[in-house]
């Protein structure tokens, strides 16, 4: 088998990976060395999925010896096996990087053996790449569960960001889908880390080494076990909070086993909810919402017609409309349609002039959506209230209209079935949140 | 008559023009940079003009804008400059003079202003626009070592990207060709300097595919899933116009 076979089977193998960020490591170039790491991350390319590409993401091998229900390397999956050697992945990271294809090298692994001589191998690569290549680029390493603490703290020393997948929301689900895994054997690499990196943070030495410059992150599968959006986000703040994590990325489920205890083979991967949670993510990470502002135990999922943002400010009427001078920065970010440059640019430039609607627009407010929340000398009089039943059904978007080909029969007269009438919402945020929670909830759970 | 001001297309060019505006009391009716020359229509009410770049006057604009208004929206007004949008010199004349008339003392740095918006979005487009760049060079590798790329970028980004490859590739010899505006940087493991390559063909011929491309092309294809195929949200974070010189799309471009 030549590395062209292997490089197709170990990407293939990878691709369910989320992960492809390259951000957040600034470490320079290395005397004589090669690359350097920029820390707002560079996309290199992307993909036909749409996925940003930035990373070199393979597995070091495929060949391994759990069996968990959700992933497509399961030792009982037939697929073909095979494994890098250290040498031919450092030789195919230099030369794409050397290209300038890509940022660097994400390595993950099957584990072979025992989880300890996995990461001894994860490692190993890395190590040469640092020390005998003198690479400096972003290097993205999979702390492999039940791998012992001495080669965590080493794998910290080399790389720039350290990973450990928490794929399941649920402990329960995880033990009941992947029976050697479960929540603790995955929080205690976090863990460990998370403080080591504190230590070495404390040590405001110049030559103190570098440990984990672009933190942990992790990842975890929508819509494989029965979690509601709400204890989803739960989990993640606590990341968020407690083990410093820099990102949490969601993977909608993609059937790839025909397993009695996952969703159907057929069902499709839950898009629409995948791309609310992230939306979600986001408010947590640069809007300042906290995790139960966005949900709480009366709306548990997310509303999939609309984006978080919007839900939320339809749900606290008595907040808007706001002034546009006067208001603090953190009322302007919780605006639909004005994001974080634009408030930016509002609070920059309200100092030295009034801000009326249409220079609003030229600063890229999305007036399609902030005209209903934002109070100004500007607005109609009839607009300077909320009534978000009203406003609900304006601000959903809907699916432009086609034209239906008249001949073909295929296509024509098919009527909404029975279960897909739950998508026709409510104009009450409330009910209508609770009706589209059972839309991606798997029947078997 | 108003003047029509014909300049050598650079930036100092462009100051050394409001520079010789303030200084003679011309009456100016537009600002045209030379690249545009060949196929602009002439206005027969306006005179034609030209002024040359004098790097004594531009240095001593610059100092003025820096004085008036800070480094942050000379260098702002620079990546404005880059776009090369059709009439962004008249944009730029026009915040210059309201700068330098001192009537509204709060008019320097308020970024939305309707003089200074419009420049504010397109600068940022064009840092956008050179930050993207960065991963979108593709090197091959030439005979005698030399890694060799051409890009067409839509904004003149190339010197906002130097010092980045300067950096990651200290040890490397390698060149970035803009083979739209016919320019290029050479590093030489030292030095950059800019060059210009009066055949472009005999290089490109020179670096065919290799192994290394193909083993990329695979992995590109290899790392999408298929059942979450998104061909609209590709050519948003990728739009068509870049495929030109990425190998990974090049053989799906035929087809589109």
């Amino acid at each position: 088998m030549d590395v062209r076979d292997k490089l197709n089977i170990l990407a293939a193998a990878a691709k369910y990976d989320v992960s492809c960020s390259s951000s957040g490591s600034n470490r320079p170039a290395m005397k004589g060395g090669l690359g350097n790491g920029c820390s707002a991350g560079i996309c290199h390319t992307w993909s036909s999925d749409g996925r940003c590409i930035s990373l070199l993401k393979v597995l070091l091998s495929n060949a391994c010896k759990y069996d968990c229900a959700y992933c497509v390397n399961r030792r009982s999956n037939d697929v073909p096996r095979a494994t890098f050697t250290p040498k031919e992945l450092i030789d195919l990271t230099l030369e794409f990087y050397r290209r300038n294809y890509i940022e660097g090298l994400f390595l993950s692994s099957a584990v072979i053996g025992t989880p300890d001589y996995t990461m001894e191998l994860l490692i190993k690569v890395a190590k040469e790449l640092r020390t005998v290549h003198r690479f400096g680029g972003y290097i993205h390493l999979k702390s492999i569960p039940g791998a012992s603490s001495r080669l965590l703290h080493e794998a910290g020393l080399y790389a720039d960001r350290s990973s450990v997948n928490i794929e399941i929301p649920s402990d329960k689900a995880l033990q009941y889908l992947a029976p050697e895994k479960n929540h603790a054997s995955i929080l205690r690499p976090m863990n460990y880390l998370a403080e080591r990196k504190i230590e070495y943070k404390a040590d405001k030495s110049r030559f103190s080494p570098r440990f984990l410059p672009a933190g942990q992150s992790t990842q975890m599968i929508v819509g494989a076990s029965g979690e509601t959006d709400f204890q989803i986000l739960t989990l993640s703040s606590g990341f968020y909070k407690q083990q410093q994590m820099k990102r949490v990325y969601f993977s909608g489920y993609v059937p790839i086993n025909a397993d009695k205890r996952l969703p159907v083979i057929t069902t499709k991967p839950p898009l629409v909810r995948e791309h609310r949670l992230y939306q979600a993510d986001w408010l947590m990470r640069f809007y300042k919402f906290q995790y139960d502002e966005i949900l709480d135990e009366q709306h548990p999922n997310l509303d999939l017609e609309l984006d978080p943002k919007i839900a939320w400010a339809l749900r606290h009427p008595e907040m808007f409309p706001i002034d546009i001078q006067t208001a603090d920065y953190e009322m302007l970010l919780r605006v639909p349609g004005i994001g974080v440059k634009s408030a930016q640019l509002i609070a920059a430039s309200r100092r030295y002039s009034k801000i009326r609607l249409e220079t609003l627009k030229k600063m890229g407010v999305v007036m399609k959506r902030a005209k209903y929340f934002i109070y100004h000398p500007d607005t109609p009089a009839s607009l300077r209230r909320l009534y978000p039943e009203m406003i609900r059904q304006q601000l959903i978007v809907h699916p432009k209209p086609q034209q239906l080909d008249l001949f073909d029969s295929a296509n024509t007269l098919v009527l909404p079935a029975p279960e897909s009438s739950t998508t026709f919402a409510l104009p009450i945020p409330a009910a209508s949140a609770a009706s589209s929670s059972n839309l991606f909830i798997s029947k078997s759970a | 008559m108003s003047l029509c001001i014909s300049y050598d297309s650079t930036f100092d060019g462009f100051l050394s023009v409001v520079f010789e505006v303030y200084r003679q009391r011309l009456d100016v009716g537009d600002i045209r940079p030379d690249r545009d020359a060949a196929g602009a229509s002439v206005d027969i009410f306006q005179q034609p003009f030209r002024i040359e770049t004098d790097q004594e006057s531009a240095r001593r604009l610059k100092r003025a804008v820096i004085n008036a208004a800070g480094e942050d929206v000379l260098q702002t007004l620079n990546a404005a400059f880059r776009s090369e949008e059709a009439g962004i010199e008249m944009k730029i004349f026009a915040y210059l003079q309201r700068l330098f008339s001192g009537v509204d003392k709060n008019f320097a740095r308020n970024p939305a202003s309707n003089e200074m918006l419009p420049l504010f979005q397109i600068a940022r487009a064009v840092r956008r626009e050179a930050g993207g760049m960065l991963g979108l060079v593709r090197f091959s590798k030439t005979s005698d070592g030399t890694y060799f790329s051409e890009i067409e970028p839509k904004y003149d980004v190339l010197d906002l990207m130097v010092g980045h490859f300067r950096g990651r590739f200290a040890g490397e010899r390698w060149a970035i060709y803009d083979s739209k505006r016919k320019y290029g940087v050479y590093y030489d493991g030292h030095s950059a300097s800019e060059v210009f390559i009066p055949n472009l063909e005999a290089v490109t011929a020179e670096t065919p595919p290799d192994t290394i491309t193909q083993l990329w092309k695979d992995y590109y294809n290899a790392i999408s899933i298929k059942e979450r195929e998104n061909p609209r949200l590709l050519r948003r974070c990728l739009p068509v116009h870049y495929w030109k010189h990425l190998p990974e799309r090049q053989s799906v471009r035929q087809v589109v």
